[in-house]
């Protein structure tokens, strides 16, 4: 799994260990962070480095991960989706509604559509208008924002369909230990959307994009197209996450997805992905999550507050871009 | 433009190309400037009362703190880069102004508020120009950093803001004209004078545009960069200062909702996100209309949620129908050929 490469471009023939070690897939680096992490925890604490510990780390780094696979998508294509936080909410507010009025299926399918619908729209705008995705986006949220409060007068809904319960938050035997279901649902989308990226001429096609637009058009791709349905996946995926979060959080209201909005960008950026396209993969922002993860349960365990949880983001996501965003300036 | 009626079109094409409305083009805000005028024309027809003098104040109040942050927004955007932490840089001269003003004398307040924003900006320009990263990473680390630091300051709202400091920043200090809005234009005018008449201030665009020229006119492309970042934190601090003395209080929190509508608001202005281009005046105008969506709605007897909707309809038809007027335009052009 972590052997699926990241990298479209060959990397370049080095000799001795650099050379190795340049060959190592970058989705490796957060896992292995994520492992030194975990084995450092343990000789703070010796009970963190259990099973049940593992498990809990992973499946709140799963549902960060769940969140921050859409803006993967934006910005492996050299964009970026700052409308994610509230697509979750609509998303999640339209499914508990229309799943009141419709039924579960309906609701789902009705979701998973609304952010279908704002991805295209984000992706139109970019690729048609040549309005920078920051600003596209940040202008879609505002919009969802006002979309939420105007449709959703009851912005706090709780009552939560049992299907959905059982796909995110009951929890699972396997092998003797119990994990929440959301934590294999995650891993399922994680594998697929993986393979999805590396090897269907679609998902590599956002790759060139990302990394050479010019190019990409003089070889004659599809280069608006690609970019539309690259936003389209990733408001269909940060829809899909409201809905898991929901599950999992069993409540849902209008600012739901505010946390999500820096915490997505930092997984993508923590798990090896160029923030100018190009580069990233689904494994790599899983890892991404677990360290943020992981740091999350160490500053808990130590008893530091969720302030010093923020300030450690920060140093993470700098040494991160300190070593690479120099390589790619090269 | 045809020469059907001589006269006016002469009249009109003059005025076109004269000096001062030519850099409006140039930099891009004939549209924002334009879409002020109509959305104020319509504020006043919808609620005269706005020119009181209790309603203009309120609205400036409401108004200026995000167009100092735009103005701080700008400067980033105009060399090229884009600022996530401005509202944690907000947030942070907001907390560590209104903490000193517990203690210290006024002055000495003042500059620990805009010391507080400088040295938020060296941060990030240090990393930028001298560490070679890309700025949007960049200010996303710290706007982490910055934000934990601010509640580590102060933890909720509060702080030693006074009545007299609210009179000095948003009150009724000067006859008929609001405060606020004298400060906004003193850092407005100062700003001008700096990018439009210093060296530094045409480095500053001159690296938007193209850092390589620059770096071979053999200018310190790094300085203009670093330069630039620190102006835009001390404008952001003075925004958070005057924040603090319009709600009397700090707030660890204060600054959050800047970061998406200051980005909102330059990109109204018609700044290019890759740098070079980007107007003072299309700006402020630009976080006035902005800012003051939710109150013409509230007159207007509309639910006020819409406001939500129509800013970012604002921002994307007033940025993107020129483009697609350019592309009819070209189309057209096109097929006459």
């Amino acid at each position: 799994m972590t052997a699926v490469r990241a990298d479209p471009a060959a990397a370049p023939a080095r000799s001795g260990f650099s050379g190795a070690l340049g060959r190592v897939p970058r989705s490796v680096w957060p896992l292995a962070v994520f492992v030194l992490l975990f084995l450092v925890g343990g000789l703070i604490r010796p009970n963190l480095l259990s099973v049940d510990s593992l498990v809990g780390t992973a499946t709140f780094a799963m549902i960060l991960a769940i969140a921050s696979f859409g803006q993967t998508v934006a910005v492996i294509q050299a964009g970026i989706d700052l409308s994610v936080p509230n697509t979750i909410a609509f998303a999640a507010l339209g499914f508990l509604t229309w799943t009141a009025a419709f039924g579960p299926v309906l609701g789902f399918v009705g979701g998973i559509l609304a952010g279908v619908i704002v991805g295209l729209a984000n992706g139109v705008i970019v690729a048609k208008l040549g309005l920078t995705p920051i600003v596209t986006t940040i202008a879609m949220n505002g919009l969802l924002f006002g979309v939420v409060l105007l449709t959703f007068r009851n912005s706090e809904l709780t009552v939560i369909p049992q299907f959905l319960t059982d796909i995110t938050a009951t929890k699972i035997d396997l092998f003797g230990v119990k994990i929440a279901a959301v934590l294999p649902l995650g891993l399922i989308l994680m594998v697929v959307l993986q393979l999805v990226l590396s090897f269907t001429g679609w998902g590599r096609s956002l790759f060139v994009v990302g990394s050479a637009p010019h190019t990409a058009t003089l070889a004659g791709l599809p280069v608006d197209r690609i970019r539309m349905a690259g936003y389209a996946l990733s408001g269909a995926l940060a829809a899909f996450a409201g809905i898991v979060i929901v599950g999992f959080y069993a409540q849902a209201s209008a600012t739901m997805g505010a946390s999500y909005l820096l915490g997505s960008v930092a997984a993508v950026v923590v798990g090896g992905a160029s923030i100018f396209g190009g580069r990233g993969s689904m494994v790599g922002t899983f890892g991404g999550a677990l360290v943020l993860g992981q740091v999350a349960t160490l500053v808990n365990v130590a008893n530091l507050g969720s302030n010093i949880q923020q300030l450690i983001y920060g140093v993470i996501v700098l040494i991160v871009i300190a070593l690479y965003g120099r390589r790619t300036a090269e | 433009m045809t020469a059907s009626s001589v006269t006016p079109g002469l009249l009109g094409r003059r005025l076109w190309n004269a000096p001062s409305f030519l850099r409006l083009r140039r930099e891009g805000a004939v549209a924002p400037v334009s879409a002020f005028l109509v959305f104020f024309v319509v504020y006043v027809i919808i609620n005269p009362e706005l020119l009181t003098r209790f309603q203009l104040q309120t609205a400036s109040n409401l108004v200026v703190p995000l167009a100092l942050a735009a103005l701080g927004q700008l400067i980033i955007v105009l060399v090229g880069g884009i600022d996530i932490s401005i509202g944690a840089i907000m947030s942070f001269s907001n907390v560590v102004f209104a903490t000193a003003m517990v203690s210290l004398p006024v002055p000495l307040a003042l500059l620990a508020g805009i010391g507080a924003g400088l040295i938020c900006g060296l941060f990030n320009g240090a990393l930028v120009a001298y560490g070679k990263l890309p700025a949007i990473a960049v200010t996303l680390a710290s706007a982490f950093i910055i934000g934990s630091i601010s509640r580590e300051v102060m933890d909720r709202p509060g702080g030693g803001i006074t009545p007299e400091f609210y009179l000095a920043t948003s009150g009724e200090l000067l006859p008929y004209v609001p405060v606020a809005l004298f400060w906004l234009a003193i850092v407005a005018v100062l700003l001008w004078l700096l990018l439009q008449r210093t060296a530094l201030g045409r480095h500053i665009y001159g690296v938007g545009s193209s850092a390589d020229s620059v770096r071979a006119a053999g200018l310190n492309a790094r300085g203009a960069q670093l330069a630039a970042f620190a102006l835009s934190g001390v404008i952001v601090a003075l925004g958070g200062i005057m924040l603090a003395g319009s709600t009397i209080t700090g707030d660890p929190r204060s600054g959050d909702p800047y970061l998406l509508s200051s980005i909102a608001a330059v990109a109204l202005a018609g700044a290019s996100f890759t740098g070079g281009r980007g107007s003072i005046i299309g700006t402020i105008l630009a976080a006035c209309t902005l800012g003051l969506v939710g109150n013409l709605l509230f007159f207007a007897g509309i639910n006020s949620y819409w406001q939500y909707v129509i800013a970012a309809l604002i921002v994307i038809s007033v940025v993107g129908l020129p483009v697609l007027w350019r592309r009819i335009y070209q189309a057209v052009r096109g097929v006459r050929a």
